[in-house]
C-alpha cells in the first residue's frame, strides 16, 4: 500500500507542484491544507503518514505553531519542514518541538524525495 | 625614588584579573536569578570558572584551583544535560559562596599572606550537589555501561543550511547519547560554522550507552549524509578543537580593555608630587622678592606655568578618581543574600553608580552603607505579612544612590519600610540614660533621629546575624566623619527612611580661603563659607556669661573669636577692626572672628603629624605659598 503524504503550503503552485511530484513518485496524497489550522485537522483526521509543512504561512497558527499542535495530537506524526533560505530560527524552533526533518527552499525534488523515503520507507 | 613594590608583575596580574572575574560572575549570576533565567549564566560562570583555575593553578594557588574545578565541573554538567527542575538558588549560593571563598583568598595573596585555606567543605558540597543531579538524570534515562564516540560526518554538497542540519543531529543525538561536544560550536548563532562543516565536516564527541551498531543506525537515518566516520573511544577525549576557539575567544576579549593597572602607591606619589609642584609654583610666583619689580615676561611664562600644572593636577586627581559601580554591586549581593535568609522580598534600586569619588573614599564607604543597608532590610522593611496589611507592595524597596553636587557626593540609601518612630527612639534613649528626662521636648525632629548615632542606643531587642547590637550607627557616623562627611535622617513614620551621606568629591586638595589671626594662618574650605563681612559694634549682642552673637538679617549667629579659641596674641582685639566669616555646616552657622583674609587658594591636604597632639577643629594642615604651615579648620568640629 503506498504511503500517504499531506501537504501543507500556502502557496496554491507548491501544492501542486508537490502533489504531481508525490503521484510520480508512487505516494499517495492524503490531503492538502493552506494554512495552519487546516493543516491541524486534517492531520487529525486523515492520518497521513507524513506532513510536509512549509514553517512560514499566513493566518492566525503559524507553520510551527502547527507543528507542535499536530505533534502534541499525536507524537508520532512524522513531519518534514519546508523552509525558506536563512530562515534559522524557525527552523531551529521547529527540530526542537520534534519536526523529523527539514528541505530548504528553493527544494531540488531528488532532495525532498530522498528526505521523504528516510522516514517513510 | 623607588618604590617598594616587590610583587611579581604576574602575581599582580593573576589578582586583578581573578578579581575581575568574580565581579562579573557575581553580577551575572544575580541578573539572571533576578530575571528567573539561569541559563543565560550557565556558560558565563563555566567561562570564569575555566579561566580562574588554570590561571590559579598556574600560580599554584592549588586550593583556588580545586574549587574552580568544581565549580566548573557542576556547571559543565548544567551546560550539557540542561536538567529542567533543578533548585538554582541552592547552586547559585554553592557559586556566591565559593566566589567568596576566592576572593577571600585572594586578599590574603595580595596582602602577601599565605593562603592556604582548603575548601574542603564548599567542594564536599558541591560535590553531593552534582551526584545529587546526576543521580535525578540517570533515573530518567538508566544507563549501564558508556561507550565513547567520535564522529565526522558530511553533509552532501548543495543541501543548505549546514549549520542547522548539525544543529538537528545534535538534538536528536542528546535522546541517547550524553556529553556531547561539537565543533564547529555555536551553530546555532552563527552562521559562518556553515562554511566549516561544508569544509571540514562536523565533528562530534559523545558518551552513549547504545552498541556501535546502534550508532551506526542511527546516523544513517539522518538526511543528506554524504560521508560518515565512526570512531569508537575508551577513553572520554576532549575535542582539541574546542578548547583552541575558546581561548582564542577569552584572549580576544581581554584585548579589549583600554585599562591599564597602575599600583596605587604610584598614583600616590604622583599626586603628592603634583601637589608639591603647586605649592612650589606658587612659592616662586608670588615669592616676597619679587614684589615691586616689573617683569613682565616672567609673569606671562609664570601663568603658562600654572596653567599646567593646574591642569596636570586636574588630571593626577582624576586618576584617582573610581566609580561608586563596584562597592554599589557588591550590595546588590547582600541584598540579595540577606533577602534570602530573612525570608523579605526586596528589590534594590541602584542609581548614579558612575559617580566618581576619590579611591580612599570608596574604601571607607563600603562598611557603613553595608550597615545602613542592612538595617534597613533588617529593621528598616516590614516583613510581607505586614506590608500587606498596610497596603504596601509586599516587595519592599532599597534605593541606594549617588549624585555629586558642587564638591560634595551625596549618597542615599532609601527604604520605603516603617520609618523611625520617634517617640521608641526617645523611649530608648532615656532608658539608656543617653538624654535627660524632658530633654526631648526641646529637640527637633532631625535631632531626635540623630540620637540613633550615640554609641550604646538599639532599638532592636534581637540581635541577628546581620545587623549588629547597637554598635554600629555610632561606628557608621564615625567612619563618615573620618571622610570629612556628614549624614542627614529623613523619615516619616509608615512610609520609610532616608540616609543622605555627604562626603567631599575628594580629600586630598581642596579650595580653601585663608585667613590670617595674629601670626598663625587658618585655612577654611571654601565650601563652608556663606560670606564674609566687616561687622558694626551696634549688632554685637553679649549674653550675661560673656559669649558674643551677631544679628545678621534678623538672625543671631553665635560668634567664635579665633584668637581666643587657639590662645594667638594679636593686636586685633575689636569685633570692628577684624572680619567675621560666616560657615555653615549640616545646617547650624557660626561667625569666625579673625584679623583679616589673606586670600583664596587651593590648598594640598597634609594630615597633622602624628607628634601633634589631638587639636580641637583641626582637620589637617597645607604648605602656603611663601612656604609657612597653614593650618585647615575642621568646621563641623568648631561647631560642636
Amino acid at each position: 500500500m503506498s504511503k500517504k503524504i499531506l501537504i501543507v503550503d500556502d502557496s496554491l503552485f507548491v501544492r501542486e507542484s508537490l502533489k504531481m511530484l508525490f503521484i510520480k513518485n508512487g505516494y499517495e496524497i492524503a490531503g492538502e491544507a493552506a494554512n495552519g489550522e487546516e493543516g491541524i485537522k486534517k492531520a487529525n483526521l486523515l492520518k497521513p503518514d507524513l506532513i510536509t509543512m512549509d514553517i512560514t504561512m499566513p493566518g492566525t497558527i503559524s507553520g510551527l505553531e502547527a507543528i507542535k499542535q499536530i505533534l502534541t495530537d499525536n507524537p508520532d506524526n512524522r513531519i518534514v519542514v519546508c523552509s525558506a533560505m536563512g530562515d534559522k530560527y524557525n527552523l531551529k524552533e521547529a527540530i526542537l518541538a520534534g519536526a523529523k526533518d527539514f528541505v530548504v527552499k528553493p527544494y531540488q525534488p531528488e532532495r525532498l524525495l530522498e528526505a521523504i523515503k528516510k522516514y517513510i520507507a | 625614588m623607588s618604590c617598594n613594590i616587590e610583587r611579581e608583575p604576574l602575581l599582580e596580574m593573576f589578582i586583578f584579573e581573578t578579581n575581575q572575574l568574580l565581579m562579573q560572575l557575581e553580577e551575572s549570576v544575580l541578573e539572571s536569578e533576578k530575571k528567573h533565567n539561569y541559563q543565560l549564566t550557565i556558560d558565563e560562570v563555566f567561562r570564569v570558572m575555566h579561566s580562574i583555575k588554570s590561571s590559579s593553578a598556574m600560580m599554584l594557588f592549588n586550593n583556588i584551583s580545586t574549587l574552580a574545578h568544581s565549580v566548573e565541573d557542576l556547571y559543565y554538567f548544567l551546560r550539557k544535560e540542561k536538567p529542567a527542575e533543578i533548585d538554582y538558588g541552592a547552586i547559585t549560593d554553592l557559586v556566591l559562596e565559593s566566589a567568596d571563598f576566592i576572593k577571600r583568598q585572594i586578599a590574603l595573596i595580595e596582602k602577601g599572606e599565605k593562603s592556604d585555606e582548603q575548601p574542603i567543605d564548599l567542594t564536599q558540597k558541591i560535590k553531593e550537589t552534582l551526584a545529587k543531579l546526576k543521580k535525578e538524570e540517570i533515573k530518567t534515562s538508566p544507563k549501564v555501561a558508556f561507550n565513547f564516540y567520535q564522529v565526522n560526518l558530511c553533509f552532501e554538497d548543495g543541501c543548505q543550511m549546514e549549520n542547522v542540519r548539525a544543529f538537528a543531529v545534535v538534538h536528536k543525538l542528546q535522546e541517547i547519547a550524553s556529553k556531547i561536544e561539537y565543533y564547529p560550536q555555536n551553530i546555532e548563532e552563527d552562521d559562518e560554522t556553515t562554511e566549516i562543516i561544508k569544509k571540514e565536516g562536523f565533528h562530534l564527541s559523545f558518551s552513549s550507552h547504545k552498541t556501535r551498531e546502534e550508532i551506526e543506525k542511527f546516523f544513517s537515518q539522518i538526511a543528506f549524509l554524504k560521508k560518515l566516520q565512526i570512531k569508537q573511544l575508551n577513553k572520554y577525549e576532549d575535542n582539541k578543537h574546542i578548547n583552541k576557539s575558546e581561548s582564542k575567544k577569552e584572549f580576544s576579549c581581554c584585548q579589549k580593555k583600554n585599562f591599564i593597572s597602575v599600583h596605587v602607591q604610584k598614583v600616590d606619589q604622583l599626586l603628592n608630587l603634583v601637589g608639591e609642584l603647586v605649592v612650589a609654583e606658587a612659592m616662586v610666583t608670588k615669592n616676597p622678592e619679587l614684589a615691586g619689580l616689573h617683569l613682565d615676561s616672567f609673569y606671562k611664562a609664570a601663568r603658562q606655568l600654572g596653567k599646567i600644572s593646574h591642569e596636570l593636577q586636574d588630571i593626577a586627581m582624576s586618576m584617582r578618581m573610581l566609580p561608586l559601580t563596584d562597592t554599589f554591586q557588591k550590595m546588590k549581593r547582600l541584598v540579595r543574600d540577606m533577602s534570602r535568609k530573612i525570608g523579605k522580598e526586596v528589590e534594590l534600586e541602584i542609581y548614579g553608580q558612575e559617580t566618581e569619588v576619590d579611591k580612599n573614599i570608596i574604601e571607607h564607604i563600603s562598611d557603613p552603607l553595608i550597615h545602613l543597608i542592612r538595617n534597613a532590610l533588617d529593621h528598616g522593611l516590614e516583613n510581607s505579612m505586614e506590608r500587606k496589611e498596610k497596603n504596601k507592595p509586599v516587595q519592599g524597596k532599597i534605593i541606594l544612590s549617588a549624585k555629586s553636587i558642587g564638591g560634595d557626593v551625596w549618597i542615599t540609601v532609601q527604604d520605603d519600610g516603617k520609618g523611625i518612630d520617634k517617640e521608641k527612639v526617645v523611649a530608648r534613649a532615656l532608658e539608656n540614660g543617653l538624654i535627660a528626662p524632658g530633654e526631648e521636648k526641646e529637640m527637633s525632629e532631625q535631632q531626635i533621629h540623630s540620637l540613633i548615632f550615640l554609641p550604646g542606643f538599639s532599638t532592636k531587642e534581637q540581635v541577628t546575624e546581620f545587623s549588629g547590637r547597637g554598635v554600629g550607627m555610632d561606628v557608621v557616623l564615625k567612619n563618615i566623619e573620618k571622610l570629612g562627611g556628614n549624614i542627614l535622617i529623613e523619615s516619616i513614620l509608615g512610609q520609610g527612611t532616608i540616609f543622605s551621606i555627604k562626603i567631599p568629591l575628594t580629600l586630598a586638595i581642596i579650595d580653601g580661603m585663608t585667613i590670617k589671626v595674629g601670626k598663625a594662618s587658618y585655612t577654611v574650605p571654601l565650601t563652608a563659607i556663606k560670606q564674609s563681612f566687616r561687622a558694626l559694634s551696634e549688632q554685637i549682642i553679649i549674653a550675661p556669661d560673656g559669649s558674643e552673637s551677631i544679628l545678621v538679617r534678623g538672625n543671631c549667629y553665635p560668634i567664635l573669636r579665633l584668637h581666643n579659641f587657639y590662645k594667638n596674641i594679636t593686636n586685633i582685639q575689636s569685633i570692628e577692626e577684624g572680619i567675621l566669616m560666616m560657615v555653615e555646616n549640616d545646617g547650624q552657622i557660626i561667625c569666625l572672628f579673625a584679623d583679616c583674609l589673606l586670600g583664596q587658594q587651593q590648598v594640598v591636604v597634609k594630615p597633622l603629624p602624628k607628634f601633634i597632639k589631638k587639636v580641637d577643629g583641626l582637620a589637617g594642615c597645607t604648605l602656603l605659598a611663601d612656604g609657612s604651615i597653614s593650618l585647615i579648620l575642621d568646621i563641623s568640629a568648631l561647631i560642636n
